[in-house]
């Protein structure tokens, strides 16, 4: 037991900040929030030469780290909003590549990742039932060449993706390489987060990556939903420090509102739950990263954490006052990202429950 | 980062629970009930402790522990505290007097006060509060007047526990000097329970037998030699004892075992498939979760070598939201059954969630109360002006 970073993870977490802030100040959040892509192509390439995109891959100069520094990583680039599709392909598709692809394929994904020419994304979810991550229907049609027939919804990034992970019937996954016949993207209007499309399936050819078990499905989507967590951490931290900052500044009744204890007992409040949710993330990405089923421990992480994340935005809100309301002001970039991570992976409820199985109730 | 135990921790505290249901008599609720039986018990139970090495395992060689880690020391008191605290009075002296005693005591101080407490002989009680002074504890105003070769205090200690074990000793903080900065004017002084002028009496709760005591010092003569650190350094000894206090115990540990058993009452009477009953426990169970984890990480900043203040203060207000709130969720599912106490033969789990629910009244009043460690951590963990 030991909740230090280790020497290594300090120099990963300075390295990742000293990055980030040059490569995406707030300027660039905005502009990536109104362009089409969603985040930078030359950025990509830059965190692929970093190792970051293939972080747990085996051997030195593939990383050789495993998924506590994923998330690590990913709450660095939360604090600086940085828009790119790390959850969905470092978090999600490579395990996915690494467990189900044959080595051809396998190699030539990865090598691409490894030079920043690939961004993968996963398309798993399905509405109009209960659970729109559980059991997916999509059509598929088997075949020497598999085609897919259907839609997914809220695939991240999909429209800019060289490599789409479809989970089908079954737990049947198939690779579409776009462009692909009878493949359709639609942006949706989203709150914020990263951009969601619509991607509707047409007869669309794929290579068929074979079943994955409900075991592994479950542990992609708890990796995606635990890296994503961490970066909604790194987010609140820089939310906290905004809020600390204008308590400091801002005087009213002549003097620095931070000052009143109402006030600062809110920020001390935002703390305590923001360190709450850092080793519970931290704690599950580390079970996750030993390859257990970590029910209670992702279970814990993500009913503590996304309820968590909605309490520190508003506290973070009620602290600025009408100017946090302002979208001049930069805190509602950081109010939106939260509520999108607190929205994109099934809500506290969804793992309250997990944990309750997981106490054998 | 590491989040598991080393297995030869684990190995202790398999040991560890073995020893407990060997030695725990089937009475045993914890002190501070109307039982004759559990002082004597607590002193013979450290006495056992001490014989195999565990009562200060964590100390260094020098003053008669082990050197463990600190890591087996936390296994020692998760264990201790899921039990109802078996060492009664002494876990004061392992967790924090004696720790400031190696800190800031000279060596003859250290060869005579820490020897006792590594054989589970001694009985210390702390006296900070004062009825003037509780959240404004720089506002002490018992006083050490200079006199030859020491000092005589005079004044009044108040929310003093096991006061009347009787205790032996007294880790008392009094103002040795009026200063400009109030703080500076504190200092620490280790007063033998059995000089003239000390009266003991006791405080009544709502906990039922008395808990709390006051303490009355009458000119009462301390020698020089008993003052711990410099004179006026009693604000920094007080701080760094009440950060190891409130790290010290491990409250999450009581509630996890709380928690586990209203799972298998809940199990048991049919309502494991209510939704809410559902939503209910796995809440609390995430929450000792988050209190068990930022409880490690102050752990982990105390073995980095460092007082962690504000992390111990993050880990409290979570520790004591978590005890209460354990027991007020346990006597709502317990329902009418959560009336009867432990007096009653057929309370459920045998009264144990009653006396959660009623023993943690005041835990987020003690060591500081809620407000106060958010003041410390909007100050030292913010940076956040004092206010005004």
């Amino acid at each position: 037991m030991d909740l230090r970073y280790t020497p290594e993870q300090e120099e990963l977490v300075r390295t990742a900040e000293r990055f980030l802030a040059r490569v995406c100040p707030v300027s660039v959040v905005r502009a990536l929030a109104a362009g089409a892509r969603g985040f930078a192509p030359e950025t990509w390439r830059e965190m692929a030469a970093l190792g970051w995109l293939t972080l747990e891959l085996p051997g030195e100069e593939r990383g050789g780290l495993s998924f506590l520094e994923v998330a690590l990583v990913a709450e660095a680039m939360g604090r600086v909003l940085l828009p790119s599709p790390f959850v969905c392909t470092t978090a999600m598709a490579v395990p996915l590549v690494q467990a189900l692809a044959g080595a051809a394929e396998r190699a030539r994904w990865l090598t691409r990742l490894e030079n920043g020419e690939l961004v993968a994304t996963v398309a798993l979810v399905e509405m109009g039932w209960a659970d729109p991550f559980g059991a997916p229907r999509l059509a598929v049609a088997e075949a020497a060449v598999p085609r897919l027939t259907g839609r997914k919804r809220f695939v991240p990034f999909a429209a800019h993706a060289d490599l789409v992970l479809v989970v089908a019937a079954k737990g049947q996954v198939v690779a579409v390489e776009p462009p692909a016949d009878g493949l359709a993207c639609e942006r949706l209007a989203t709150l914020g987060g990263d951009p969601g499309y619509d991607v509707t399936f047409d007869g669309t050819p794929g290579v068929s990556l074979g079943r994955a078990e409900p075991a592994l499905l479950r542990r992609i989507l708890d990796r995606g939903a635990v890296a994503s967590l961490a970066y909604g951490v790194g987010a609140a931290a820089r939310a906290l420090e905004l809020t600390v900052e204008h308590a400091k500044t801002r005087e009213q009744f002549g003097r620095p509102i931070g000052s009143f204890q109402a006030v600062a007992h809110r920020c001390a409040d935002m703390r305590s739950d923001l360190d709450a949710v850092r080793y519970l993330v931290y704690q599950a990405a580390w079970a996750l990263a030993a390859g257990r089923e970590a029910a209670l421990e992702v279970g814990a992480a993500l009913a503590y954490g996304l309820d968590a994340l909605r309490r520190l935005a508003m506290h973070a809100h009620q602290v600025h006052g009408a100017v946090g309301f302002s979208t001049e002001h930069d805190l509602h970039l950081y109010t939106n990202r939260l509520k999108a991570i607190e929205l994109s992976w099934g809500a506290a409820h969804v793992y309250r429950e997990r944990v309750a199985a997981a106490m054998g109730l | 980062m590491d989040f598991a135990f080393a297995p030869e921790d684990e190995r202790f505290r398999t040991e560890l629970r073995a020893f407990l249901a060997e030695e725990l008599p089937g009475w045993w609720r914890g002190m501070f009930v109307e039982d004759p039986r559990a002082m004597p018990f607590t002193r013979a139970f450290c006495r056992n402790l001490a014989a195999r090495g565990w009562l200060t395992m964590a100390w260094p060689r020098e003053h008669g522990g082990a050197e463990a880690s600190v890591w087996r020391q936390a296994v020692l008191r998760e264990e201790m505290w899921a039990h109802d605290e078996p060492r009664g009075p002494q876990y004061m002296n392992l967790n924090y007097i004696g720790p400031c005693i190696m800190r800031f005591g000279t060596d003859a101080q250290k060869r005579r006060f820490l020897p006792p407490m590594a054989a589970g002989e001694v009985i210390w009680t702390q006296a900070f509060s004062e009825p003037g002074a509780g959240s404004d504890l720089a506002s002490v105003a018992t006083r050490a007047e200079r006199a030859e070769d020491g000092y005589v205090v005079t004044g009044q200690k108040t929310w003093n526990s096991y006061a009347d074990a009787p205790a032996d000793w007294c880790f008392l903080l009094a103002r040795t000097a009026r200063t400009e900065r109030r703080h500076d004017g504190l200092s620490v002084l280790l007063v033998d329970m059995r000089t003239p002028g000390i009266t003991v009496r006791p405080v009544h709760t709502m906990a039922g037998p008395h808990e709390f005591n006051e303490i009355f010092f009458d000119s009462v003569r301390v020698a020089d030699d008993c003052r711990l650190g410099a004179e006026g350094q009693g604000w920094e000894i007080a701080t760094m004892g009440l950060a190891f206090e409130r790290v010290g115990i491990a409250r999450y540990a009581r509630a996890g075992r709380v928690i586990e058993l209203l799972a298998a009452h809940v199990r048991q009477v049919g309502l494991a498939a209510d939704p809410d009953v559902r939503t209910k426990l796995a809440d609390l169970r995430v929450r000792h979760e988050a209190a068990r984890l930022l409880n490690y990480r102050a752990i982990s900043v105390q073995a980095a070598g460092r007082v962690p203040v504000v992390e111990a203060a993050i880990a409290r207000v979570h520790n004591t939201q978590l005890e209460q709130l354990v027991g007020h969720v346990g006597l709502e599912l317990l329902g009418l059954g959560g009336l009867l106490t432990h007096d009653d033969a057929t309370a459920p789990l045998g009264g144990l969630v009653n006396r959660q629910w009623v023993r943690n009244v005041p835990t987020t009043i003690a060591a500081g109360t809620l407000e106060i460690q958010k003041n410390l951590i909007a100050r030292r963990g913010l940076g956040l002006p004092r206010a005004g």
